[in-house]
């Protein structure tokens, strides 16, 4: 097989190497690149504008000259940041409902999605399309709220955690994956005296461990931008607003900002009140670079990402 | 020599025993619902806690109270009584719970269980005593302050013996006690009938039975998260105002139904959201081809880097929620963006109102394009090279190469997607417009989803907009069966 691949590999490259480029095909691969060059740009841009921003002296932001490079690079911005109010707080709750709940996810996922491919279980196909048919329907807004308050889950940080245990999409992604290894595996450990916790403890989390960091990955960006739960349910409890809802009234504030910074008379809070844009971009720029740190890793697992999309019950 | 005594088979599947779980079940439905709260003995208790809310949470079982502590015309003691009786219960529905799994075992395992099946109603009950005794504390302690009838605004729920209350239980209290009664009967059947386990028998259970009750716990979240909302469908049928609780006179029948077509000013609101909603979604139907565009005009650059940077970083703004897609909006277009600095000129762009529906279709389309892309990518990369080959030796150009051999090894892709996109029709999502929109462009903006989020969490509307939240879900599901049959017919194979 591998001497197949090597022998083929250079008759392809001479192939191309061989062949001519017509002016047809030129004009192609230059409108073709250019293209998605540009978008590409557009893609980019708005990312690093907001970082040079950030990093750029306040007194070139104010004149507007700061719109392709950085000028007198510095970090005073994200300094100032410990003065604006209640984002400690915001960032905080962000963090750990993204460990815990994507933690609970995922252990869940691998549970359940186990215990779906034993076929001995009582009524296994009608608990199994019990939690499946979810995906499809919702009860609505309203009667969602209705329901999350009746269990008193309103202004209360396990709403943001136990509503998302049971995610029916990554159970079928984890049960999938679990029937693709080698039944003989868990059976052998059974006849060897194995316990159903061991066999899943020692043999399928071990093997099912790429499925895992896939819904991983992507549960913890749902979680890391989730912002709907926190914006309708956690009306009375500003303490539990996530980052992206900070992020969102800040933006939206029309009003002056400096009312949301405290120790006004510091000099880098001073600074930033003078232009309270900046507060804008750089609390836009904390959110997200979480985003672009995990994102080299969330490519490794794009291919099983859009299975998310695609695969059926 | 058992023959004689055994009137029970040890099948768990016997109807006692599956009586006894379903009673179990129920009982344990009754912790979230706030209707059948055994701990509301008084006024002061908030009318939409559960049984499991005032066991669990101080604060919730106190929302109501504050200014009756700061007065002192409630004792704090009387309330921890409240709550010890709360958990009281809790526990002895938990222990029968408990009792109802073990049954699923064998005659040795069933004997354990009726352990905990006997002493779970005692303890249920206990703790309605608690309460009982609570609800007596709480009405002496205001009438000594003379604020009787800021604890119980209707009718006493029991007699007034000279300076001492004796309370009789609420209905919701009997409901409990009854429900533990009758699981005491079947526990006595079941406990006559079992026989006793062999000598050395150990207690266990067939693999299918635990296999099941591992999985139970799971189906029950399932259950409180995505079908016990169905029966908040409820409050469309009446006039409720949050806080309150729903009666049998505030049943008013389908009179939001029919407000939704009467009411002028609901109906062209009704209208104007439902042309937002549609033109959106048509839209973004016309262009759904863009995406598979978009792949296949990446598939012809020959550099392989190229190709995965731009992959790389056109798949960026889909990992990024819709406020920080306005926050980049913001830095770009907003009075002192990057627009208008380079250009010069000082016109807020995200608050004109022109041409909405485009400008969000542009800004879906930016956020999402390069992540639906990559379905198609990997479709391409499935098509048999040797068809490429094939057509190039029959003298197909590039375009014809793509149109022949390319795009039909797409289509069924294609075609999974429109449907999916058609039966979403209704569903734009919250956040992009509730994000984007302000007081200049909030007419062309408002989607369905923004439009009930704006009447029942903002405005408190909450019947008007639970009607419309149910329409939206019956409608959606019958889509997605259309798109699914379409699917069958066409495809000869299901979507869902």
């Amino acid at each position: 097989m591998a001497d197949q691949v090597k022998q083929t590999k250079p008759r392809i490259k001479t192939e191309t190497r061989r062949k001519i480029i017509s002016g047809g095909d030129l004009a192609f691969y230059a409108v073709d690149h250019l293209f998605f060059l540009v978008f590409t740009i557009t893609c980019l841009f708005p990312f690093y504008y907001l970082l040079i921003n950030t990093i750029s002296d306040s007194e070139s932001v104010s004149k507007g000259i700061v719109n392709f490079f950085p000028r007198g690079i510095n970090l005073q911005n994200y300094i100032a940041l410990k003065n604006v109010n209640a984002l400690g707080s915001a960032a905080l709750v962000s963090v750990l409902r993204t460990i815990i709940g994507t933690a609970v996810m995922v252990a869940a996922s691998a549970f359940v999605g186990y215990l779906v491919t034993k076929e001995e279980m009582w009524h296994r196909k009608f608990f199994y399309r019990f939690l499946v048919i979810t995906m499809y329907f919702n009860a609505g807004l309203i009667p969602w709220y209705m329901n999350m308050s009746m269990l008193g889950l309103t202004n209360h940080f396990a709403a943001y955690i136990i509503p998302g245990i049971v995610a029916p999409y990554n159970i079928i992604l984890v049960k999938t994956y679990i029937e693709s290894i080698p039944k003989e595996l868990e059976e052998s450990a059974f006849i060897d005296g194995a316990s159903f916790f061991t066999v899943f403890r020692k043999i399928i989390w071990p093997l099912s461990k790429p499925i895992l960091a896939t819904i991983a990955i992507f549960g913890a960006v749902g979680h890391w931008n989730s912002f709907q739960d926190s914006l309708i349910l956690m009306s009375d409890a500003p303490n539990l607003y996530t980052l992206q809802h900070r992020l969102y009234i800040y933006l939206t504030q029309t009003s002056d900002l400096k009312n949301i910074i405290n120790d006004p008379n510091s000099p880098s809070a001073a600074a930033m009140a003078a232009n309270p844009k900046l507060i804008k971009y750089t609390i836009s720029m904390i959110s997200v670079i979480p985003i672009l740190l995990v994102y080299p890793f969330m490519q490794r697992y794009f291919e099983e990402g859009i299975m998310l999309g695609a695969v059926k019950g | 020599m058992t023959e004689k005594k055994k009137t029970i088979p040890e099948e768990p599947c016997h109807p006692v025993y599956s009586l006894q779980r379903i009673l179990a079940l129920l009982m344990f439905f009754l912790l979230f619902i706030p209707t059948a709260n055994p701990a509301r003995v008084c006024d002061l208790v908030n009318k939409n806690l559960s049984l499991l809310t005032s066991a669990i949470s101080w604060t919730g079982l106190t929302s109501d109270v504050g200014r009756g502590f700061r007065a002192g015309w409630v004792s704090e003691s009387s309330f921890r009584l409240i709550m010890a009786g709360s958990i009281v219960m809790l526990l002895g529905i938990c222990v029968i719970a408990v009792g109802a799994c073990m049954s699923f075992g064998n005659n040795k395992l069933k004997r354990s269980s009726f352990l905990f099946s006997l002493a779970g109603p005692f303890i249920t009950v206990a703790g309605e005593a608690l309460l009982v005794l609570s609800s007596s504390r709480i009405v002496e302690f205001a009438r000594a302050n003379g604020k009787l009838d800021r604890v119980y605004s209707g009718t006493l729920n029991g007699f007034l013996v000279g300076k001492s209350f004796v309370p009789y239980p609420s209905g919701r209290m009997i409901l409990f006690a009854a429900i533990g009664a009758l699981l005491l009967i079947l526990t006595i059947i079941t406990l006559i009938g079992t026989p006793a386990p062999e000598k050395g028998e150990k207690a266990q259970m067939e693999s299918r039975y635990s296999l099941f009750l591992m999985f139970l716990p799971f189906a029950l979240l399932t259950f409180i998260f995505c079908y016990l909302p169905l029966w908040g469908w409820r409050y469309s049928f009446f006039d409720y105002q949050s806080g309150q609780t729903l009666s049998k006179e505030s049943f008013v029948g389908f009179k939001w139904f029919k407000f939704l077509f009467e009411n002028e000013a609901t109906r062209n609101d009704i209208f104007r959201v439902m042309k937002n909603t549609l033109a959106m979604s048509f839209l973004g139907i016309i262009t759904s081809w863009v995406p598979l565009a978009f792949a296949v005009f990446l598939n012809e650059i020959p550099s392989k880097r190229f190709k995965r940077f731009v992959q790389t970083a056109t798949t960026i703004p889909n990992f990024i929620s819709w406020i920080l897609v306005y926050a980049v909006a913001f830095a770009i277009f907003s009075t002192d963006g990057f627009i208008n600095s380079v250009f010069g000129g000082n016109t807020n762009y995200l608050m004109s109102s022109s041409h909405m529906w485009l400008k969000m279709l542009l800004w879906g389309t930016w956020k999402g394009v390069g992540w639906s892309a990559i379905i198609y990518i990997a479709g391409i990369a499935g098509i048999d090279r040797q068809l490429y080959e094939a057509a190039t030796v029959d003298g197909a150009g590039r375009f014809q190469r793509i149109w022949h051999v390319t795009i039909p090894g797409l289509v069924p892709t294609y075609m999974v997607m429109l449907l999916m996109a058609v039966a979403g029709m209704l569903s734009n999502g919250l956040d992009q417009y509730l994000v984007f929109s302000n007081h200049a462009n909030a007419t062309d903006m408002e989607v369905l989803d923004l439009y009930v989020y704006n009447l029942g969490i903002k405005g408190g509307s909450i019947p008007l907009s639970t009607v419309i939240s149910m329409t939206k879900s019956l409608v959606s599901i019958a889509l997605l069966f259309m798109a699914n049959s379409i699917s069958k017919l066409v495809r000869k194979e299901s979507i869902i």
